[in-house]
């Protein structure tokens, strides 16, 4: 087992370090950690798609269209992971992938929403570390850090261990506890626990440049 | 501990267009037990499997003359066990040199908040019942033997009556689109099932 993840960092949590972009910041960032010790282990990539409901479908549901993300993770490689805001995330195989084109008429992907984070994965003892760069289109929009603790399931159980070890790379831009965590403090933690901590995160870059949300026309 | 593989590469994926071939046909209660006989001398060598299903069918209404049809399944008997979300596409009767229905699938493992999930995406729960019944398999071919029972009361699985004093017989194989050599085998098989049950290509549009 080793789901414990703490994914914190926007472009607000973790600033682009003046006069540098986001790739220099993400340097900064991962020579921080090889200092510390941290070993390079391979690369990893967490992606996310929009759909909405097609205008055809409102009028006799009779409800605003909610938006859907169905969202992958290298990490977890025959899954797909799919989610409402707010809602139930639904952990289902890649072949829901192959749903979402028969629900076409049903379910459109937002042109333009595809958003993913790519980087390094890196190890340091326990501790899986992730530091990616979040990409729309072409452009880099900010930076995310994943941290995971393999031993521990129960994500307040390690809360403060995991913060300590964000300070030590991160300093002052260290986040406070993800949302996920507030109601249910025994929970065992599980990767859809992650993916909504995605969701959040590239939400929140979205809105952050200012760019309406996919989705609505 | 190793690290896992990981790539670079957006992951997405499944298994696009495949297709479900499929016979039907129906016994009698009292000629259950010949016909089990059969099929375990002729199947592959395992041990009997048995299954107690809970089916709930969903649709999703649009604005299209047809609403989108999802089937959720789970296991009452398998604690754990991943939920099944199925897509069937219209059903092709095809011509004579096929001996078997196809139709387009999609077949998906899921977590046990499918329900939920689909009730949230707009789809309502249309019909629900529970299969209970024996599984076979020959290679690729898979062979179902069940008894189809009514909820009584909606939700209440403990509540259920028998719909009928028969037991339905499917014959399937899921493969890729094209496949159709797989109906012949199909065909062969259906043969040394009778004069025990007769497995036909049904129309479903002839029932309705």
């Amino acid at each position: 087992m080793r789901p414990f993840l703490l994914e914190g960092g926007s472009v607000s949590q973790m600033p682009v370090a003046e006069g540098k972009n986001v790739q220099q910041t993400v340097e900064l960032l991962t020579r921080k950690l090889e200092m510390l010790g941290a070993e390079k282990q391979g690369t990893f990539c967490v992606d996310c798609e929009t759909y909405h409901t097609a205008a055809s479908t409102l009028g006799s549901q009779g409800q605003a269209g909610k938006l859907m993300y169905v969202m992958h993770n290298s990490e977890y490689p025959l899954s797909c992971f799919a989610l409402f805001e707010n809602g139930p995330c639904l952990v289902a195989d890649t072949n829901f992938d192959v749903l979402m084109v028969k629900l076409k008429g049903f379910f459109q992907s937002a042109k333009a929403s595809k958003i993913e984070t790519r980087g390094t994965r890196y190890q340091y003892c326990d501790f899986l570390v992730k530091v990616g760069t979040v990409t729309m289109g072409p452009s880099a929009r900010g930076i995310s850090v994943e941290v995971e603790y393999g031993p521990c399931v129960v994500a307040s159980d390690c809360w403060s261990l995991l913060l300590e070890f964000l300070q030590s790379f991160l300093g002052s831009h260290t986040p406070g506890a993800p949302t996920v965590f507030g109601n249910r403090h025994d929970a065992v933690y599980s990767p859809a626990d992650t993916m909504v901590q995605y969701m959040e995160l590239f939400n929140k870059i979205r809105k952050q440049q200012q760019v309406p949300v996919a989705g609505i026309r | 501990m190793e690290a896992p593989p990981v790539t670079m590469m957006p992951v997405t994926g499944g298994t696009i267009n495949m297709m479900e071939y499929l016979l039907q046909g129906s016994v009698l209660d009292h000629s259950l037990e010949s016909l089990i006989h059969r099929l375990r001398g002729l199947c592959d060598n395992m041990e009997p499997e048995t299954f107690l299903d809970h089916e709930m069918v969903f649709l999703l209404k649009g604005q299209q003359a047809s609403p989108f049809v999802l089937r959720a399944r789970r296991s009452m008997d398998r604690a754990g066990a991943p939920w099944h979300l199925r897509y069937l596409g219209q059903p092709e009767m095809g011509d004579k040199n096929r001996h078997a229905l196809v139709r387009n699938c999609v077949d998906i493992a899921t977590s046990e908040n499918l329900t939920d999930f689909l009730m949230e995406m707009g789809f309502r729960m249309d019909h629900e019942f529970v299969a209970r019944g024996h599984l076979f398999r020959k290679g690729i071919m898979k062979i179902v033997v069940y008894k189809i029972f009514r909820i009584l009361t909606p939700g209440n699985t403990d509540n259920t009556e028998a719909l009928s004093l028969s037991y339905l017989v499917e014959l399937s194989v899921v493969a890729p689109a094209g496949q159709d050599v797989v109906s012949d085998d199909m065909r062969n098989f259906a043969e040394q099932l009778k004069p025990l049950v007769h497995l036909e290509k049904i129309d479903p549009k002839r029932l309705m």
